[in-house]
């Protein structure tokens, strides 16, 4: 058994768990870890140590022994540091619907005692369609046989390359053969065209068998290309996946594939979308996001929230640690904590106050999950609680600092999405206006060539009613990038 | 309700940023008002502006001295202006226009620089201009950031401005 899990982290239980919960945890654990379907070798001693763990838990006598043994527990509000930021001190006594911005942020407490890298239950899905001929699947290869070499002993590790059908090169493991594998890697021709979904489900069917809250569970999806009808069917298993504790992140190399569906493929797991405009980048960019997995402090971290009548939640941002627009209906992926950053989430709230004269109206009424990777029992929700008071006149105070920073790169972000929504309503003219807006931002800021890509494409589309993939990729992302560029490495 | 001063995009109460043009709408200890370019230059037109203090009604916190005119544009209202000139068929419009004062002539360019007020110190930051902004003689780096006081001068190309600053 791991060192830092004891039973009740093994089968996922709370201290308190019932023995009806002890029981229904441990069948579905032996389901998924039987011996018969996890024949790897070494996967035989998982399933020895739930069941171990199912008979010291199961036994009133034996349990309460082992409780002894254990040390105490400690509460979430020790794991973490939750910062709530508001744009203004008070809202408005108006009927008009007024706006507010929340910054939330979680500061791990890594210092207390350090806990040791989490294993990574990885999956690399490569896409080796036609496409990928050449200098792309070169790096491709390189950087899959440099990431594999990075496994530790107590990684697990797994390989899927797909086109119009997957092969699973590698099923999960943790005892890798490297010198075999790389030449199996090294062999790979590209071929055929992109399903994704096949993939998916072959990579999801991989990590899922020997996926554990103690450890980062992460498939990395790697394409050129777009699928076409199965998109609905990735995203049910996305959300399947991260029910499970798995994320899922897209790299999307080129400017043919489709950037809204991996966008959203990963927004639902708590994952990220990343840009690879040329070959050249592969390498940093996977080894960049595989070094992220590698310093998670926690995960599944995810806001259940209700709203309350009259408010509501118009926009979610992911400022740190990985720039990303977030969903806006309950429960919300934050995805992982950092040990060495704060996660920072920005929401934009409607209000529209209902009765009038009230002293104070609460706005959310929340909850925060998440789990620590070196304490997998389940932990206790931190209290997302979101009141304002109501005043008769308006504050004279200017919003916090950190609000100020984040909503000026944002706004960069929103004119852009803007304009891209515009562009598929026909609306030409204004698409083109707010890109040229963008690009006044743009050359202020002293970000000359992205302020170049985006005046380019707001002439094309003035001219051609269209904008180009690439024009389209490398503003997005390339606001996006703003963002991510004061990203603090502050911990208190 | 709040009005965008720069493109009068309506937007609710409480926002931050103009969701249209990107312009700020709250500012940081200033006030908000909109830039008297109009009435400076009816004066610039009529030359009969005479070396004085801005008017202090504008609250400006700097006023740019034209040495070769001597007329005096004060800034108001915001906490970063961009310098440059008006070109035809071209979107980028900066804060302050410097075209009546021969800016083609003197070489500034579209976005020339900009001034800012970053915590109570203003400084001088040159957009990446083809012929340079010069502080008391000095070329400045592109895009790095330069305190300024009272009375520096300032070359745009070959414009020349002096620095003026107010009370605050």
């Amino acid at each position: 058994m791991p060192k830092n899990q004891d039973h009740y982290s093994l089968l996922g239980l709370p201290r308190n768990a019932s023995q009806e919960e002890i029981r229904k945890a441990y069948f579905e654990a032996a389901r998924r870890l039987h011996p018969d379907r996890n024949t790897a070798p070494g996967e035989t001693e998982f399933f020895l140590d739930i069941q171990e763990a199912y008979e010291v838990l199961s036994n009133p006598q034996k349990r309460a022994k082992y409780d002894g043994t254990l040390a105490p527990e400690k509460s979430t509000a020790h794991l973490f540091k939750q910062r709530i930021l508001f744009s203004r001190k008070s809202l408005l006594d108006i009927p008009d619907p007024q706006l507010i911005y929340v910054l939330l942020e979680y500061t791990p407490n890594v210092e207390s005692d350090a806990p040791p890298a989490p294993p990574l239950n990885l999956c690399l899905i490569l896409d080796r369609s036609t496409s990928m001929q050449g200098q792309n699947m070169d790096m491709l290869k390189a950087t899959a046989i440099q990431v594999m070499r990075r496994m530790r002993s107590q990684d697990t590790f797994s390989l899927v390359v797909f086109s119009d059908r997957p092969e699973t090169i590698i099923p999960a493991t943790r005892s890798l053969d490297f010198g075999k594998l790389e030449a199996r890697i090294q062999m790979l021709q590209p071929s055929g065209g992109t399903e994704i979904f096949p993939a998916l489900e072959s990579g999801f069917t991989e990590v899922s068998r020997s996926a554990d809250r103690a450890q980062v569970n992460h498939i990395i999806l790697i394409t050129d290309g777009r699928t076409y009808g199965d998109e609905e069917k990735c995203l049910s298993l996305a959300q399947k996946a991260a029910e499970q504790g798995i994320g899922i992140s897209g790299l999307g190399i080129g400017h043919e594939w489709n950037d809204a569906f991996l966008d959203e493929l990963a927004s639902r797991t708590g994952g990220s979308s990343i840009y690879v405009a040329s070959p050249q980048d592969i390498q940093h960019v996977l080894l960049d996001k595989f070094n992220r997995l590698g310093k998670a402090y926690a995960e599944e971290t995810k806001l259940e929230f209700e709203l309350k009548e009259g408010v509501e939640l118009r926009y979610a941002f992911r400022l740190q640690p990985e720039a990303g627009l977030l969903p806006i209906a309950s429960p919300i992926p934050f995805g992982p904590i950092l040990c060495d950053s704060n996660l920072k989430i920005l929401m934009e709230l409607g209000i529209k106050l209902k009765s009038p004269h009230a002293e104070s109206v609460i706005l959310i009424e929340g909850k925060l999950y998440t789990t620590v990777h070196n304490r997998p029992t389940p932990l206790k929700p931190i209290t997302v609680n979101l009141v304002r008071p109501i005043t008769q006149e308006a504050g004279a105070a200017p919003p916090p600092v950190q609000i100020m920073d984040a909503l000026s790169k944002l706004t960069l972000y929103r004119l852009q999405e803007q304009a891209r929504l515009e562009v598929k309503a026909g609306e030409f003219n204004r698409a083109s206006e707010h890109l040229q807006q963008l690009a006044t931002h743009l050359l202020a800021q002293g970000e000359r060539g992205l302020a170049r890509t985006v005046l380019l494409e707001a002439e094309r589309i003035h001219q051609q009613k269209a904008i180009s993939e690439e024009g389209n990729k490398e503003i997005k992302y390339g606001t996006r990038a703003l963002l991510m560029a004061g990203e603090e490495k502050d911990i208190q | 309700m709040i009005v965008c001063p720069n493109c009068q995009h309506k937007e609710m109460t409480g926002a931050v940023f103009c969701s249209e043009c990107g312009a700020q709408l709250v500012d940081m200890n200033l006030a908000t008002h909109k830039i008297h370019t109009a009435e400076t230059r009816r004066e610039i037109e009529s030359g009969t502006s005479p070396i004085s203090p801005p008017p202090a009604v504008l609250q400006s916190w700097i006023s740019l001295h034209i040495m070769e005119s001597g007329q005096i544009l004060p800034l108001a209202d915001r906490t970063e202006f961009t310098l440059g000139r008006v070109a035809e068929s071209q979107p980028i419009v900066p804060d302050v226009d410097l075209t009546p004062f021969n800016a083609y002539a003197n070489g500034v360019s579209r976005l020339h620089a900009a001034l800012k007020l970053v915590k109570g110190k203003i400084v001088l930051v040159d957009l990446g201009s083809s012929n340079g902004t010069y502080l008391n003689g000095t070329r400045l780096s592109p895009y790095v950031e330069t305190p300024v006081a009272h009375g520096d001068v300032i070359y745009l190309g070959k414009l020349k401005l002096q620095v003026l600053i107010g009370q605050q």
